[in-house]
């Protein structure tokens, strides 16, 4: 009995570094791609002699690709796209979960449909309108689009948190003097801040992430790392360790403010999803 | 006296369900009016639509005869005390009861707002928790610390709701007698909404019984007492609670119990025939007292301090009483008792149908 029981332990746990293993190989190796010279890329997998060079031609900018500006661009587009959606979207959550009017089903629906909606959809009639509008590759085109991605994710969310808000704090703060304005930014926004903090970060890290926009609607101005990282792969020969060393750069912001704000992180994430 | 609060023909609805269903309620300049009635019966609704914080579905809300229509909750210049307390949880107690007094229409220069607040943190025995987080306060605290955020500003009208609900027994009974002593609640117009009668005997200066969405009855805590509207009224009020026998009304006015052992003469203002209850008060019944007389055998009694509970049959009924203990040493179950009411102390109700419960019949 205890021998079995043992046994079924030794497996499972068996199991789970097997897992593990598959679950960080494409990690690992990214990280030994991308310490691999330039010369070796192609003939060894794991004897190498490694060296920094992949990353200091990728910061350094001598490749002719400007990946650092890349970057910039990444952190500007991605926060300036959290920050919009968090102005439109917070007074937006709030009101569609405090009150039931005319269609705000409907413009719920809609938004939620932005999400589920593929980006190729709508992307060639967005590029020839960016066109048009003056907007293609610029910083301004790239935090609306991404507010396809944002808005919807920080409006959702945040709703089911202020719903589930007592109103009655609410209401104690109009009778003590405060108006509606001064209610929600004074009562409402202060209990929802492990919310706003978790929303955030998902936001940012979906708009970090986002390919299909940048790669359609910018072209070198605005052009961020999702879309740059892929510009060592051209050329006569494939440059993977300049790829992999920008790719693992370009991990560096979503993961350092995920560890900061981790602590929010997981109370906020299962915060608003219970009803109680 | 004018009236400070006025609700005429409020109705509300909240999809299939009535909370309000036309009712009428004045309060005048001054009063401490309670409203009672089981939960469900429309008492918060009642409270929040007279701040404003729900709007009637028809009717009007007045205070000091202007009509409130489309006037936000903050201008309506009333606190309310909410029975989840509505404690905002990322403050201080201090920082809650300072809420108002720092808001743009009741604000205080800081010295001074510190000072009411102090006054107020004294009266209600919760000095020593101000810097407290309200997260770390029992139910009792909490409930002190809203109370006082209703109390330590001026206020056209204090809306109470339940306000002592969640007190223990004993400090409970305190604050009841300390409320009224409160300058600012003596002062001030106070709509006060609970579901225990003691507390709306001996707090209300008016009382109201509400009962699905309505008004059932207004008076005076005599005027209830005395002359309840109808059963459920009579027994909303008085533990034990009131004995109520059914029977019929005979020729001569009197009532005459369905068993045949009860016979009262008590100048029923019915037709003969009609099928009543008679109302009994426990303490109203007594062991050697005057009036008219009822034989029984004791069927059980419970001290209950100084006094005794003994419940006595008659006939195929049981009535309870409460007697002073020295009336009822030696009583054994199965002991013969006579029993003594006066006759001004008789209730006689039309016996309750499944739609209403039955209303008083005037006596003569």
């Amino acid at each position: 009995m205890t021998l079995r029981k043992r046994l079924s332990g030794w497996l499972a746990d068996a199991a789970l570094i097997l897992y593990f293993v598959f679950a960080l190989f494409p990690i690992a190796w990214m990280v030994i791609l991308s310490l691999k010279p330039t010369n070796q890329l192609f003939s060894t997998y794991f004897s190498f002699s490694p060296t920094l060079d992949g990353y200091r031609t990728v910061l350094g900018d001598s490749e002719g690709i400007p990946f650092v500006r890349f970057f910039v661009n990444s952190l500007v587009v991605s926060l300036g796209a959290v920050a919009l959606s968090l102005l439109v979207g917070l007074p937006a959550a709030y009101a569609s979960a405090r009150w039931r009017f005319k269609g705000s089903e409907n413009l719920m629906f809609t938004l939620l449909s932005f999400r589920f909606a593929p980006e190729l959809t709508v992307i060639i009639p967005l590029f020839v309108l960016y066109q048009k509008l003056g907007l293609f590759d610029t910083y301004v085109g790239m935090v609306w689009v991404l507010q396809l991605v944002t808005l919807p994710l920080i409006v959702w969310i945040m709703r089911s948190y202020f719903a589930d808000l007592t109103p009655e704090l609410e209401q104690a703060a109009l009778l003590d003097g405060y108006s509606r304005k001064q209610a929600f930014f004074k009562v409402a926004i202060p209990l929802v801040k492990p919310g706003i903090a978790a929303v955030s970060l998902l936001a940012f890290i979906f708009a970090w992430n986002n390919f299909v926009f940048p790669l359609i609607l910018t072209s070198n101005e605005a052009q961020t790392v999702t879309v740059g990282a892929l510009s060592f792969l051209g050329g006569d020969r494939p440059k993977y360790n300049l790829t992999a060393a920008a790719a693992l750069v370009s991990v560096v912001p979503p993961l350092l403010l995920a560890l900061t704000i981790q602590r929010y992180l997981v109370r906020g994430l299962s915060f608003g999803a219970v009803k109680s | 006296m004018s009236t400070a609060i006025a609700l005429r023909g409020i109705r509300k609805t909240y999809g299939k369900n009535t909370a309000l269903d036309g009712l009428e309620l004045d309060v005048a300049e001054g009063e401490f009016f309670c409203l009672l009635g089981p939960s469900g019966a429309g008492k918060t609704t009642t409270l929040k639509t007279v701040a404003g914080l729900e709007q009637p579905d028809a009717g009007t809300v007045e205070l000091d005869g202007k009509d409130m229509r489309g006037v936000e909750p903050y201008d309506r210049g009333v606190a309310m005390c909410f029975e989840s307390y509505a404690l905002y949880p990322h403050k201080s107690a201090y920082d809650n009861l300072a809420s108002p007094l720092r808001s743009p229409r009741h604000r205080l220069p800081a010295a001074q707002a510190r000072e009411r607040i102090g006054e107020i943190a004294e009266l209600l025995g919760i000095s020593a928790l101000l810097d407290r987080p309200v997260g770390r306060l029992s139910n009792g605290q909490r409930q002190r610390v809203a109370l006082g955020r209703v109390l330590v500003r001026p206020a056209r009208a204090f809306l109470l709701d339940e306000p002592l609900s969640h007190l223990d027994a004993k400090l409970r009974q305190q604050m009841r007698a300390e409320l009224k002593a409160i300058g600012a609640v003596q002062r001030t117009t106070t709509l006060y909404v609970t579901h225990d009668s003691v507390e709306a005997l001996a707090l209300g200066d008016r009382i109201g019984v509400i009962r699905d969405g309505r008004l059932v009855q207004t008076g005076t805590r005599e005027e209830i007492w005395y002359r309840p509207s109808d059963t459920e009224v009579a027994r909303a009020f008085g533990r034990p609670r009131i004995n109520l026998l059914p029977g019929v009304v005979t020729q001569d006015g009197g009532f005459r119990s369905a068993d045949g052992t009860i016979e009262l003469p008590v100048g029923a203002q019915a037709a003969p025939g009609t099928d009543v209850l008679i109302g009994l008060r426990p303490r109203d019944i007594t062991l050697h007292g005057p009036g008219h007389e009822l034989t029984g055998t004791v069927y059980v009694t419970e001290v209950l301090g100084r006094s005794v509970e003994v419940t006595v049959r008659l006939g195929e009924q049981q009535v309870s009483l409460v007697a002073p203990r020295s009336d009822t040493t030696g009583l054994r179950p199965d002991d013969p008792v006579r029993l003594s009411v006066r006759p001004e102390n008789l209730l006689l109700f039309e016996a309750d149908r499944p739609e209403r419960p039955g209303r008083r019949i005037e006596t003569r």
